[in-house]
């Protein structure tokens, strides 16, 4: 099966139209500062830059991506930069929304197997304010419940909820969209930014 | 490098740390962003107090608390856009999904395996053999002084724990992969091996739940203190403040690239604990990490304790692993 319809889940594409005047070996001249980075290794050969990245740094501007080429192609209505980068980071925040919605289905199949177990009541103890709290006017503490019913949904308001799962599923789903729709327009803007500055 | 003589120790011989706080930069700008900034931290941590000491009981909730805690941090989150630290630092869409995932982990799967067989668990199998009578005398103090002992003692423990980590190998294989962090942002105290924060989440929290009030003002002052030690925020704190108080500034030298300043400053919330210890040092770094700053992916994070234990049960060079490790000795 060709992977081609859903690749653009971890790669991003896209393409510059070169500065009138600019060749292929020009623009590279420009672009080469962003690939002498720690852990990143690039070749050249013809009109292609390939690179990779290996634990690259925060500081990296370009360490959402793992690898890539980089392509120039000259038509009628000039030279254009064409560019194919591969993000791990992107798969696995498309990916981490899955793994979080499979943890909510754990967290409630271990509740369901772990049955609440009521400890013996105990005998009332009323819990003394400091005059201080009275003083300063802090809430009186609540009795603890005496009755079964009571004490049994305290036991089960303590367990693990698989609220916490499901808004993380959510948060990475929308940091997905934001991560790949921002990464595509920053990288482009990374790009025009050194095509265009000064040598 | 020369480095500083510190006490007995000479810090910052293996990569560039500021000492003292007089040569710490200070938050540029006008005097009302001066005032924000020296004032934010006392006066928030004043404000959570508050709330929880006077919240109704119908509000004063564990589960409110985690909201709570939420919202403050996304308040940090966007200071650390209006006054950053450092540029180097500035988070990035990968770093703060990197630092999401983690955060995530402990929310959800950490809190399940804490409730069912970590510190929750060990708290009800133990609790039961104590009495609640003979914690009157306890329990009828102010909340204020309630909270602050258990700040105190949840320190100490954590003190310890974590100066263990650094000093015996088996603790510090799980904990070594929270120092490779190359920055110091709001969510980067969750970044580490589940198995680290399993183990430090093996405190003594559970046995206050007979204490939910003066639990929730603990959580709120650890909340107020010990969440600045992974922001990329700078502040202008009072001098009594990071006298008392785990700070940024304290928590980066911690971090940073040189051995010997990773072997101070363990306390999460209470720095007086290191002054007491002889391992506070005051100062400030801007390059943190390990084996010059190389970021470790989560795959190898999640995998690193158990390769290098492997390695190290194996006896292949002991000395070797130590190395790489940027460990310097096992002990």
């Amino acid at each position: 099966m060709s992977l081609h319809f859903i690749d653009w889940i971890w790669h991003v594409r896209g393409s510059l139209a070169l500065p009138a005047g600019q060749s292929g070996d020009d623009a590279f001249d420009r672009l080469d500062s962003l690939f002498c980075q720690d852990g990143t290794v690039h070749q050249r050969t013809g009109g292609t830059l390939r690179f990779s990245k290996k634990n690259q740094a925060a500081q990296d501007k370009m360490s959402v991506f793992d690898r890539g080429h980089l392509r120039i192609e000259k038509s009628v209505a000039g030279s254009a930069l064409h560019y194919c980068l591969t993000s791990r980071a992107l798969l696995f925040c498309f990916l981490a929304p899955f793994l979080f919605l499979g943890i909510a289905q754990l967290t409630i199949f271990v509740n369901q197997s772990y049955k609440t177990k009521l400890e013996p009541a105990k005998a009332s103890a009323v819990v003394q304010m400091n005059p201080i709290d009275k003083a300063l006017g802090a809430p009186a503490p609540e009795p603890e419940p005496t009755s079964d019913a009571e004490r049994l949904l305290k036991a089960e308001e303590k367990k693990p909820s698989p609220t916490a799962a499901y808004v993380f599923a959510g948060i990475f789903a929308l940091l997905y969209v934001v991560g790949r729709i921002l990464e595509d327009r920053l990288v482009k803007a990374l790009f025009r930014k050194n095509l265009l500055g000064s040598a | 490098m020369d480095g500083v003589l510190v006490g007995k120790r000479v810090i910052g011989a293996q990569a560039p740390v500021i000492v003292g706080w007089d040569n710490i930069p200070k938050v540029q700008g006008g005097p009302v962003k001066q005032f924000i900034f020296t004032w934010f931290q006392p006066t928030m941590l004043l404000a959570l107090v508050a709330f929880w000491y006077y919240a109704p009981n119908s509000i004063a909730k564990a589960s409110i608390a985690v909201w709570f805690g939420f919202c403050f941090r996304m308040l940090l989150l966007c200071l650390e856009w209006v006054n950053p630290r450092y540029e180097s630092w500035r988070l990035t869409w990968k770093e703060l999904t990197t630092d999401l995932f983690y955060v995530g982990l402990a929310y959800t799967l950490l809190h399940v395996a804490d409730y069912y067989i970590g510190s929750d668990a060990m708290a009800d199998a133990i609790g039961h053999y104590f009495h609640q009578d003979k914690f009157a005398w306890f329990t009828g103090l102010p909340l204020l002084v309630q909270a602050l002992l258990i700040v105190v003692v949840f320190d100490i423990g954590q003190y310890w724990m974590h100066r263990g980590m650094h000093s015996w190998y088996p603790l510090w294989l799980p904990h070594s992969v929270h120092h490779y962090i190359t920055q110091l942002n709001m969510n980067k105290g969750a970044v580490g091996n589940p198995t680290e924060l399993f183990l430090i989440g093996l405190g003594i929290g559970g046995f206050f739940d007979f204490l939910p009030r003066a639990f929730l003002i603990a959580g709120a002052f650890r909340l107020g203190t010990e969440t600045y030690q992974h922001i990329n925020v700078r502040f202008n704190s009072p001098r009594w403040w990071r006298y008392v108080f785990n700070t940024t500034e304290h928590h980066s030298l911690h971090h940073s690239l040189d051995f010997e300043s990773t072997r101070s400053n363990y306390a999460p919330s209470l720095i007086v604990i290191d002054r007491i210890f002889g391992t506070c040092v005051d100062g400030e770094a801007e390059l943190l990490g390990m084996e010059g700053g190389r970021r470790m992916s989560i795959r190898e994070q999640m995998t690193h304790p158990f390769t290098e234990g492997w390695k190290a049960i194996r006896g292949l060079v002991p000395a070797a692993v130590s190395e790489s490790s940027g460990l310097g000795k096992i002990s």
